[in-house]
């Protein structure tokens, strides 16, 4: 587990022990009120996806924060127990979950919260149904599509109306609508987002007007995320996007999302200067992470992160102001992704006017299972 | 915080996934391994935990033999974890510098031998200074780049300057001279043995130019996995810094003595497609700098096509399909950064739980 040296709430973050993962409670704030008033004007809501920051302080102030559908999302069983555990009484799964000591776990979770699952395959649902039924509880079933990420779902259209029709009749499992992740789309500009989402909203309520001539009830279309929030929730028919980066931000989505700002960076200490041109810092990939490329160094002067190591950063300093770094001075990491860096630290450093706020433990941090 | 211990002697097929394992088997045959290859040399092992993260790991290596007793670790909350485990002798390759830090690494030598590299003039004033105030000695390093493009010194002269330097100031015990080396690649023996030597060798140059000023050079800790053998035959070293080796990841397949002793087990989750496989493990537990993948074990028409942040996606191809429910064990392609993940590892022996280990020193980023 992290070991930071704690410091007293109102501590200047420059004094902060590092590497510090540190989030601007103003930017947060920010990014929460942009994108759910964004929402409170739609029909659709929003389901923070809280994988992206595995913090129920966060969670909560989403959950509080009026545009929501009133519940989250997640990956994994060990994220929903987690949630539900802190007060979240409303989770969707969005995976397949399919092994008999986990099915056990989610129908029994039912049992404290409303509980969602993808469903993909109809032998899963009837392993569900029949894990549900012998607990006596009602699990809401999603049929998962695929609409470009290629990971899980069945296609779009007659296949997943024929999984929801043989779903619909199934005990203890109640079909309540479609759901797809189409990927985070990082590379795409405008028009390209405006392209994607069209096609896959297109597909999702056109899959809907097929249970729905087959007698199904359709209250649920899932779709988006940070990427395309504000295209995806005012498609008619789509009832939530499930975004999740959108509070903390990182910086891929930075660079592709110029009404969020980046609320979490790593703070770093220099540790050496061996040449001309090359700072050496204490943050490296197990820190910052590297799964999703390098993170963006954050300076007021002209200087780069070369490369990241398991435990270094190697920073390439270009002009006179960047050379004049040294041994013990504080540079600033985004992240580039969020979700990567969240699932490293145990704490987060909220900071608030550049003073230590409040020290917030990442408790989803690991939750695999 | 993940926290999973299945009971002991649960077979292995039984555990719930994704699950990091370690193969006791195979940890043992690597820790043999080293224990043989040092057991007659000056030369001995400072095992590095920074890849293994917990105690009992790092107990295992020093009871099986060959070592110099102690560990190496990357940071200073890793070096507590060790000495809170029991360990006694830590060596920090790596710089400390700021005042916290090195308040804290006086506090752990308080109960155990501490060593630290340095690389400036100014680090090793601010360590003589705080180590003085507080009434202990670190031991000192001096770090020399020899191939990494990272930390330590470039220049012999700034060695026996700082050696002198080090030699001089109260609160501090100089020790001698260590480095890290890299070599890319999946390379044979015999190019291991040439670089690794003269890699090494820029190291013991600076010892025996710190030697020359009538400094005694106590320590020479130098080499890693790929230098395990070659540091070996090396006259002058007198540890290696060896970390994948314990565990082993496929980037250094090449090593052959070595086994895979961490492993993913994972479970098929969807087969959406004829040939597409879907497994419940993704780049969050498995870690994927620069897009590094796993390999299926005993699999090889499984192939890694895709990591997302909670699945792998393997092509199928040329042998059977795996089912919805099958399980798969992985072999990751960076054990260190793997290992980083994960809060336990379930140690298995004979397809069944042996124990399960605190992965205590997991997150110790500071």
């Amino acid at each position: 587990m992290e070991r930071p040296i704690f410091k007293a709430p109102g501590t200047p973050v420059e004094e902060l022990d590092t590497p510090a993962f540190v989030i601007d409670l103003e930017a947060l704030d920010r990014n929460i009120e942009t994108v759910h008033s964004f929402f409170r004007a739609q029909d659709s809501g929003l389901r923070p996806h809280v994988e992206a920051h595995r913090c129920p302080a966060i969670a909560s102030m989403q959950l509080a924060s009026e545009g929501t559908v009133g519940g989250v999302s997640v990956n994994t069983v060990g994220l929903a127990e987690h949630f539900a555990n802190t007060g979240v009484r409303d989770i969707y799964i969005a995976n397949p979950i399919v092994t008999k000591v986990k099915i056990e776990r989610l129908c029994r979770l039912a049992r404290r919260a409303s509980i969602r699952v993808h469903i993909d395959n109809v032998r899963n649902a009837e392993a569900l149904s029949e894990a549900a039924l012998a607990l006596g509880v009602n699990l809401d079933a999603v049929v998962g599509i695929d609409t470009g990420l290629h990971v899980c779902g069945v296609q779009p259209g007659a296949e997943a109306a024929e999984l929801a029709k043989a779903i619909d009749g199934m005990d203890g499992l109640e079909f309540v609508g479609f759901s797809t992740y189409e990927g985070r789309k990082a590379s795409y500009d405008d028009a390209q987002l405006q392209d994607g989402t069209r096609e896959v909203a297109s597909a999702l309520v056109e899959t809907k007007g097929l249970a729905e001539e087959s007698g199904l009830n359709v209250s649920v279309l899932s779709a988006g995320g940070t990427h395309n929030y504000e295209m995806m929730g005012v498609v008619p028919g789509i009832t939530e996007v499930c975004a999740g980066a959108y509070a903390l931000l990182d910086s891929r989505y930075a660079a592709q999302k110029p009404d969020l700002e980046p609320a979490a960076r790593v703070m770093a200490t220099v540790i050496g200067r061996p040449e001309p041109g090359l700072a050496i810092t204490d943050t490296g990939q197990k820190a910052a992470g590297a799964d999703f490329g390098l993170a963006y160094l954050d300076a007021g002067f002209d200087a780069s992160l070369k490369s990241l190591s398991a435990e270094h950063g190697s920073l390439a300093l270009i002009d006179d102001e960047a050379e004049r770094l040294k041994m013990g001075d504080h540079v600033w990491y985004i992240p580039s992704d969020i979700g990567t860096t969240s699932n490293l630290f145990d704490y987060m450093h909220a900071v608030r006017d550049g003073r230590l706020e409040a020290v917030w433990q990442i408790t989803g941090r690991g939750l695999y299972r | 915080m993940e926290s999973y211990r299945p009971a002991v002697g649960t077979p292995v097929e039984e555990l719930d996934t994704p699950c990091l394992l370690v193969d006791v088997e195979a940890l043992e045959h690597n820790y043999r391994f080293v224990a043989e290859t040092y057991k007659d040399s000056v030369c001995k092992m400072r095992a590095h935990i920074k890849n293994t993260k917990s105690p009992i790991v790092a107990h295992l290596q020093i009871r099986e033999g060959g070592t110099v007793g102690g560990v190496c670790t990357a940071k200073v909350a890793e070096a507590e974890v060790m000495v809170e485990g029991g360990i006694d002798d830590i060596l920090i390759p790596n710089q400390i510098v700021t005042e916290d830090k090195i308040t804290r690494l006086c506090s752990v030598a308080e109960r155990a031998k501490v060593s630290v590299a340095i690389d400036s003039a100014d680090n090793v004033r601010t360590l003589s200074r705080i180590a003085s105030q507080r009434g202990v000695s670190i031991g000192v390093v001096i770090e020399v780049d020899t191939s990494m493009g990272r930390g330590g010194i470039r220049a012999k002269e700034k060695g026996v300057e700082l050696a002198k330097l080090s030699h001089s100031l109260p609160g501090i015990d100089f020790k001698g001279v260590m480095s890290h080396q890299t070599l890319d690649g999946s390379p044979d023996r015999e190019t291991r043995f040439i670089w690794g030597r003269r890699y090494i060798q820029q190291c013991l140059d600076v010892k025996d130019a710190i030697e020359a000023e009538g400094i005694p050079v106590e320590v020479v800790s130098s080499g890693e996995t790929f230098t395990i053998d070659v540091a070996a035959t090396i006259p002058g070293v007198t540890e290696v810094e060896g970390g994948t080796y314990a565990l082993m990841s496929h980037n250094f397949d090449y090593m052959d003595d070595l086994r895979y002793a961490a492993k993913i087990l994972c479970t098929v989750v969807s087969t959406p497609r004829e040939g597409t496989v879907v497994a419940d493990v993704g780049t969050r537990a498995l870690a994927s700098p620069g897009g590094v993948m796993p390999f299926v074990e005993y699999m090889p028409h499984l192939t890694p096509e895709a990591l997302h942040e909670e699945h792998i996606v393997f092509r199928c191809d040329g042998g059977p399909m795996p089912e919805v429910g099958d399980k798969l064990t992985l072999i990751s392609g960076q054990q260190d950064m793997l290992t980083n993940r994960w809060d336990q590892y379930v140690a298995v022996r004979d397809g069944a739980v042996e124990a399960v280990w605190d992965i205590t020193a997991r997150g110790c980023h500071n």
